[in-house]
This record gives structure tokens, sequence and C-alpha cells, in this order.
């Protein structure tokens, strides 16, 4: 399959980033690219002011290469119990002029220092990739959260416990099955 | 009872910010209510230097000085905008501005929903730890059909919302006045000093009653702010129309809390000045509120020299500038005060401090009154 994957926060080290390296590593029957948020402007109906309505040119990029995808993985962060405002204001450009989540099928991962592994934040990001305006096809079930990630990788960036990576490959294997569907339904 | 409340959007046209306008003006007998606007923050980003952030310490500084926070959200894409969480993210990385802060939410919203989803989400961010607010339960103001509901002056025509946003105002009221920090801190109202009024204090040179004591400073045709030895704002004196609006909420806090990061090393080389004793006495003349406003720093110290802590003298200094201008002091002798001192007292010379000192203080003079831009004069 051919995957975009965001990284769902704007700091120079994160989790989700090395999760999401981790997975583009170790699934390589497909392939997957890496996509950064952290030079995409806050969301604004009135930016840029004063010019014609338009939306910024990373945001032109990045949904150019989610419509020419199979598929998408967010790797989530939490805070504040909620999806971060950087990856919240990604969807919202991404669901404001252009719609290219619509009917794409979506796979949620986190990760997060706490044992929660971003599972509050993860339920909201749910809901708004169900809103209409996103109308993305979120993976249901398996729910992939990676708790006390400091922990969890080691110095190649491999994750350490092999039950964790068993349970990434059969949610792996489940969305490759769901896309499909998803897919052939279109 | 003083609220903030905030635009949860940064769109330029929005209803919510015309239902907080609506607000502050309906609920106008009951609290003032300054509005804020997201829009004026930047980006959250952990990785930018926090002493750079005036605007996030401008929002910190209005809402720890409020009583509660009116949040008006939006909806978008089933939940928050990320302008509004972005704000919130700032308000609790490494800091606790929402921390038992009580918070009421509304939101108004074009289609009949009226951001309900968003408000659900809202609530639970709020409670998480690091957030910690404190949010009216129940009350919810979900206004639908946004642009039926408002006149072209921004009142609401439906009497059934203005109705359901008094019955939820009145709540968070009371909600607001049940809050521990508000118990704690009292009403901003303090007519009365602490113990008992008539209890004297016997000075060297007199005595004073508390009330006596208290209204003398409150009288001074000039303001004064004491900070404590372990650098802590510990006092204001309650004069009406002051230069610097202090508030209770700030009694006790750092004074470090009081400035600017950017101000704050120039501030914090006046107090280490003080403390070493190379000087006693910084001034400044600042243009505030349209006034022409002298500002004095005093160390002050016991009668061995300890140092007890600094005394913020200011005030409008118009009406003096307008008596020299007018002739009032023409004629009289050069430097009066020190030679008709000194000869009613038959001394000599009145005592100097030594060279250095002299020196010090007036590099330091020169070095306040270089900061006194604009920064200082919005934000003290």
């Amino acid at each position: 399959m051919k995957i975009e994957a965001i990284v769902g926060s704007n700091k120079k080290l994160s989790y989700n980033r090395k999760l999401l390296q981790f997975i583009s590593k170790h699934f390589t029957d497909d392939e997957i690219h890496i996509n950064e948020i952290k030079d995409i402007p806050m969301f604004n109906e009135n930016y840029p002011a004063g010019e014609d309505d338009h939306d910024p040119e990373l945001i032109t990029e990045l949904a150019k290469r989610i419509e020419d995808a199979d598929a998408v993985i967010i790797g989530c962060p939490e805070y504040n119990h909620s999806v971060p405002s950087a990856l919240k204001s990604v969807i919202e450009w991404l669901s404001y002029r252009i719609h290219p989540l619509g009917g794409k099928p979506v796979m949620i991962v986190g990760a997060s220092i706490h044992p929660q592994g971003s599972s509050r934040s993860q339920t909201h990001l749910r809901e708004i990739l169900d809103s209409p305006g996103v109308n993305a096809e979120v993976f249901p079930g398996n729910e992939f959260f990676l708790g006390t990630a400091k922990k969890a990788f080691d110095e190649n960036g491999d994750l350490i416990n092999q039950g964790t990576v068993g349970f990434l490959e059969q949610c792996f294997d489940g969305f490759r099955i769901y896309a499909d569907e998803i897919h052939k339904f279109k | 009872m003083k609220l903030v409340a905030i635009v949860g959007t940064n769109a330029d046209f929005s209803y919510n910010r015309i239902l907080l306008q609506y607000m502050k003006w309906h609920f106008r007998m009951a609290a003032d209510i300054e509005i804020l606007e997201v829009k004026q923050l930047p980006p959250f980003n952990e990785d930018l230097p926090d002493s750079e952030q005036t605007e996030v310490w401008r929002f910190n500084t209005k809402i720890n000085n409020a009583d509660g926070v009116i949040i008006a959200t939006p909806e978008y894409d089933h939940s928050i905008p990320a302008a509004l969480k972005s704000g919130l993210e700032w308000l609790s990385f490494n800091r606790d501005t929402m921390k038992e802060k009580p918070v009421m939410i509304v939101g108004v919203s074009y289609g009949t929903q009226g951001t309900s989803r968003a408000q659900q989400q809202l609530r639970q961010m709020l409670l998480s730890p690091d957030l910690n607010s404190d949010v009216l339960p129940g009350n919810e103001v979900l206004i639908g059909n946004a642009a039926k509901v408002f006149d072209k002056n921004g009142f609401v025509t439906d009497i059934n919302i203005v109705h359901n946003l008094e019955t939820s105002f009145t709540a968070f009221n009371k909600f607001v006045k049940s809050n521990m920090r508000y118990l704690e801190r009292g009403d901003d109202n303090m007519t009365e000093p602490h113990i008992s009024s008539d209890a004297k204090i016997q000075f060297r040179t007199g005595s004073l009653s508390i009330k006596e004591i208290q209204q003398i400073f409150n009288t001074l045709p000039f303001e004064i702010d004491f900070i404590d030895a372990n650098d802590e704002f510990s006092y204001f004196s309650d004069k009406p129309n002051r230069e610097h609006v202090r508030h209770t909420a700030e009694i006790g806090e750092p004074v470090q809390q009081c400035h600017p990061p950017k101000v704050w090393p120039i501030v914090k080389s006046i107090f280490d000045s003080f403390k070493l004793g190379t000087q006693d006495h910084v001034e400044r003349c600042l243009p505030l509120n349209g006034h022409k406003v002298w500002i004095n720093y005093f160390a002050v110290r016991d009668e061995n020299g300890k140092y007890l802590g600094t005394m913020e003298f200011t005030g409008n200094v118009g009406h003096l500038v307008t008596l020299v201008k007018e002739g009032k002091f023409d004629g009289f002798p050069e430097g009066a005060d020190a030679t008709t001192g000194a000869s009613k007292h038959d001394d000599a010379e009145p005592e100097q401090p030594a060279g250095p000192a002299m020196n010090a203080q007036a590099d330091a003079t020169t070095g306040a009154s270089e900061h006194s831009d604009e920064d200082e004069d919005k934000t003290e």
C-alpha cells in the first residue's frame, strides 16, 4: 500500500515521529512516506490576510500526496486529553476548501510518555475525523497506544517489546484488509 | 466580579465574538468582563522560548487577576478550533493559569447544534490534569442558527435565548463566588483593614491607628507599592485612579510575575543593587495613561541599614510641572532644600554618600530610563 503518515506534533523530539519512523522501516511491503506539520501555519479562515483565498502551499502539497495515497496513518500525541492544536489545525485546513481525507482509510496510532499512550486524544481524533467536513474512513477497533514511550525504543529506533511489534503487525494486517474493502466499495 | 471572556476563534468575523460583546453589555451590572482574542497568541510549540511569549504572559496575568473565565467556542470538525486549543496549550504548559479557575462555556453556530460536540470536548480538555479548571456543570449555552439570532446591532432577538443566558450567567456568578480562590482572596472591595481599626501603633514620633495609617496611605497624592525582602509583592495603597492598576490577586506573588519577561532583568538589577546597598533610589519619568508620571523606587531599610524591601512611589506630576511653568517657583534660591535644611539645623554639610555610590546611582538611573518604552507602559 502507498501510505502517507502524518506526525501529529510540531516538537523537535516526538515519540510519535519515532513510532512512524519505525513503522515505515518495519513494514517493507508498504511504501510509507512521513509528513511533518511543523511549518504549516495555524488555520485561519481569513488566511492569507488581504489576498485571494487560497490554502498554504504546504497544505496543497500534503493534500496532493494524500489523494495519491491508498491510506493515511496519523501519529497522535495527547495534550490536555485531546489532539494537539498543531494537528487539529492541519485537519481544519484539510476540511475547509479541500477534502482530501474524504473516503480515505485512516489508521490512528499514538505514543505518549505516560502509561495511557494518548487514549483520550485518539478518541477525540476519531470524532474529529468522523465529522462531515473531514469524512474519513477511520479504521475501527485496533487501538494502538504506545505508553511510557521513553522506554519503548532501542538506540536504533526499534520497538523493544516484541509483543508490541506483534500487535502492531496484527493492526496493520487488519488495516490492509479494511483499506482494500473501502476501495472496493468506492 | 471581574471576568475574562475568550473569543475561541481567529476568524475576522465571528458570532461567538458578537455573543461575548453582548454578554459584556448585558451583564455589566454583575461583572466587569474583558474580552481577549486567541488571535493574539502564536501557534503553540513546546520548542519556542517561553521568555519571548509576551502575549502569553499578558493572557496569563489577565486570567490570574480575573475571578472567572468565559470561553466562547465555535465548532470545527466536531471539536474546538485549533486556534483555541493552541491557547489552552500555552496556558497549561509550564503554567497553571486555568487551575481551579471557574469557567463557563458558551457557543454559537450557524447550524442547529450550537457547537454541542465542541463544547463536550472542551469540557473534557478543561478537566484534564494540566488545565484543571472548575467548569460550571450543566447550564449549556448552545446557540444555533446564529444568523437569525442576532440583529445588526449585536442584540439577541430571541427572548428564550436571553433567558437561557441569564439563567446560566446567574448560576456562573454563584459558582464563581463559591470558588475557593475567590473566598480566600475576598472581594476587591477592601475598605476595612484586617485587624481592629482601633488598634494604635506607637512610633517614636507619635501614634496612629491602623485605620488612620490605611487612609493616609490611600490619600497620599502618590500611589505606593511595596515589595518585601523576599521579592514578593506584599502591598499596594488603595488610591483612587491609580496609574498602575493592581489587583489583590497579585498580593504574595513573586515580583518577577508582575513584570513582562523582557523587562524583568532591568527591574531585577535595581533590586539587586538595593540589596547590595550600592544605591537607594531610582527614578523614571514615563508618559502613562496620558499623564506625566514620575516613578520612584526607594530601598526601604531598618535603622541598621538592613534591606526590608522596595517601595515604588508613583504619581502624576502634571500639576507640579504646570506650577513650574507658571513661574510659581521663580526667584527661589537654587538648591534651596539642602541649604535651608542645613542652616536651620546649624550643620555644616548634609552627609553625602561616597563617590562610587553616586556614580552607580547615576548609571542605574540612566539604565532604567532607557527601557521606558511602550512595553512597560502597556503591561504594568
